[in-house]
């Protein structure tokens, strides 16, 4: 089956092994998902229900035992390691919930660490880092180091980091999981903001049902993670827990 | 920002780690440099000063002791020959030069070298005069002395200056000082980079009658002084060199079935010296060396996989963001690189500089005299194997960089 232009992201029969939880074989399946350009979609479910899975499928930070995965036109069981790490880098800005900011670099360096690698020059990747930066209104604070940015500055430098290289699909794992509630409104906000205002896909993990329902597009993950076995007696060999 | 640059980034990150390991591996390529140039450096040195006489020619007693004491002035001679053999030799047409040397006295441990102007005009190897003067003039009456160049920088001594030898060839507390026949300065040498620099010269006349003198003195003091005609002239040792090096072994055996005294080729002991004592300890050393720097190496793998264990998280970072396996383990690599490179440039400059502060010590100490700054092909291969020891020890954190999927770390909290 041919995806239609519209859609950034199209996943189709995937299947994938996720090792063992509470002493059974896990497997996550997944019929047919597609995201269209522009679309602003809200995963949600339960813990180990998959949303985190089916994230990393589509940055190609895992791949799938079976299946199709898409983003961007690009069949990403068809690309190298090196070819998948270069089209993430290009194609998805990704947004974590505890920031994984780069501790030895400032905030400036952070965001052009990233362009770095989506292959840009140097003078691009600074005047494109300050952009950023500027956009998520941290233009005062380009030379801090993360240990001295409140949490929610580091979630904007994650933020400008992710939209720096002015990627096509932005992925926002429980962005505001790591913040109290008014940080984490204003980080959502900003999210929804710097995706619409590009035309950008934005998919994001979130457990809030208030910030789920603001979104235009909901995909429950629930039954994505289904038991297949039971583990015979002896230690366990595999390891669950990533599908969240 | 480029990955050398992110990596020195991530070096200064964790600066009191860095400078140790980098201390570690600088120490070990020190005590290998050190040892290499302290070896070719001695043994050049050693050489070169035995290559200036082909043979010296002394009273009965060991060889190696002969040339120490007359050419390096650093062991005691056995004993003495006539004057006459001495005058044999310079008339031989085999010698292209020889000159007596008489020791016995010093001034604040310098040796006082009897001899005869004609000593100065011993040229080098490649035919130019050894020596030439910085200030004043040769010998000309007893008791006049030329400096060595080190003396006079020492001593302090200047021209016109004068000064009363010690008995004795090495300063002792106490020695005889013989206050009635002092010295006058007449000339200094310029430096020669050989032991001659640590010598004072005066003539042999003078030496023979400092010595008569106190015979007699003590003679008469123990009232065993007995009418005599005078005693024939004796030199402590005859310093050759020959119209042809080739005929040094030759001359050495014709000299000792001829006279009752010895005839020593300097090379050939320093030689022996070397391979009988100086060589077996600098190889010991070497492995020593060698062992710090493999030690150094380990401490340089453990630093990096301790810092690669801690920087996983890091690197599954740079992976979501984009970089690909080769370009982590390039970063890993490059780490590793500044590292090696850094602590063997470091232990290089640290090997040469200590060596450097340290030369005119060892030249007051040894008479070894020696070019600190100088580098050859046998130190620039040790660099190699070292840098090759830590290359290899950082291919092991860039290679579990490059293998490592980047989603195991992505979890980690930190």
């Amino acid at each position: 089956m041919k995806t239609p232009a519209s859609d950034l992201v199209a996943l189709r029969d995937v299947a994938l092994r996720l090792g063992i939880d509470s002493g059974r074989k896990i497997r996550f399946t997944l019929a047919d998902f597609r995201v269209g350009e522009g679309e602003a979609v809200a995963l949600t479910g339960p813990s180990g229900c998959g949303k985190s899975t089916l994230l990393n499928l589509i940055a190609g930070l895992r791949r799938p035992d079976s299946g199709s995965v898409r983003v961007a036109g690009c069949e990403l069981a068809n690309l190298g390691e090196a070819g998948i790490d270069r089209h993430r880098g290009k194609v998805c800005g990704i947004v974590f919930q505890s920031f994984h900011l780069l501790a030895p670099f400032d905030a400036l360096e952070n965001v052009m660490i990233g362009l770095r690698f989506s292959g840009m020059g140097t003078r691009d990747c600074r005047r494109r880092a300050e952009a950023a930066l500027d956009r998520v209104g941290l233009s005062g604070r380009r030379h801090s180091s993360p240990a001295t940015l409140s949490v929610g500055e580091r979630q904007r430098v994650a933020i400008a980091r992710a939209i720096a290289s002015d990627p096509p699909l932005l992925l926002a794992d429980e962005p505001t999981g790591s913040l109290d509630a008014a940080t984490g409104r204003e980080i959502f906000a900003l999210l929804c903001e710097t995706a619409r205002e590009a035309g950008r896909t934005l998919l994001l993990v979130t457990h809030e049902e208030s910030l789920a329902a603001s979104l235009p597009r909901r995909f429950d993950c629930s039954g994505l993670v289904e038991s297949i076995a039971a583990v015979e007696a002896g230690p366990a060999t595999g390891k669950g827990g990533e599908a969240g | 920002m480029s990955l050398l640059r992110m990596a020195s980034r991530y070096l200064l990150a964790r600066l009191p780690v860095t400078l140790l390991t980098l201390a570690g591996v600088a120490l070990g390529a020190a005590l290998v440099c050190g040892v290499l140039t302290l070896r070719r450096e001695s043994e050049r040195a050693f050489a070169r000063e035995a290559a200036l006489f082909d043979l010296v020619v002394g009273g009965k007693g060991g060889t190696l002791q002969l040339v120490l004491s007359c050419v390096y002035h650093l062991d005691l001679p056995s004993g003495n020959i006539p004057y006459a053999d001495y005058e044999k030799l310079r008339r031989d047409s085999r010698v292209l030069w020889a000159a007596p040397i008489g020791l016995g006295d010093n001034h604040e441990g310098y040796r006082i070298v009897g001899t005869e102007a004609h000593f100065f005009d011993l040229p080098d190897r490649g035919g130019r005069p050894l020596f030439s003067l910085r200030e004043g003039r040769i010998f000309v009456d007893e008791f006049e002395v030329v400096l060595g160049s080190e003396v006079a920088a020492t001593t302090g001594l200047r021209l016109g200056d004068r000064f009363a030898g010690t008995h004795g060839l090495v300063k002792v507390p106490g020695s005889e000082v013989h206050g009635d026949f002092p010295y006058t300065v007449s000339g200094i040498l310029a430096p020669t980079g050989t032991t001659q620099d640590r010598a004072i010269f005066g003539t042999l006349a003078s030496v023979w009658k400092i010595h008569e003198t106190e015979d007699r003195l003590h003679s008469a003091i123990q009232g065993t002084a007995t009418l005599q005609r005078e005693a024939p002239r004796e030199t402590t040792a005859v310093l050759v060199r020959l119209e042809t090096p080739g005929l040094r072994l030759h001359l050495a055996d014709e000299i000792r079935r001829r006279t009752g005294g010895v005839a020593a080729i300097p090379l050939n002991e320093v030689m022996r010296l070397y391979q009988g004592v100086i060589a077996p300890m600098q190889r010991a050393l070497l492995v020593v060396a060698s062992a710090v720097v493999v030690v150094s190496c380990l401490g340089m793998l453990a630093t990096l996989l301790q810092a690669g264990e801690r920087r996983r998280r890091d690197l599954a970072i740079l992976r979501s963001l984009g970089a690909n396996p080769r370009e982590v383990a390039t970063l890993t690599f490059l780490e590793g690189l500044l590292l090696c490179v850094g602590g063997l440039a470091g232990g290089a400059l640290l090997a040469h500089g200590i060596l450097a502060w340290a030369a005119p010590s060892i030249r007051e100490a040894s008479g070894l005299v020696f070019t600190a700054w100088s580098f050859d092909r046998e130190e620039a291969r040790a660099l190699g194997v070292m840098a090759l020891c830590g290359l290899l020890a950082s291919l092991v954190p860039a290679l579990a960089a490059y293998r490592r999927p980047p989603l195991a770390d992505l979890s980690l909290e930190g």
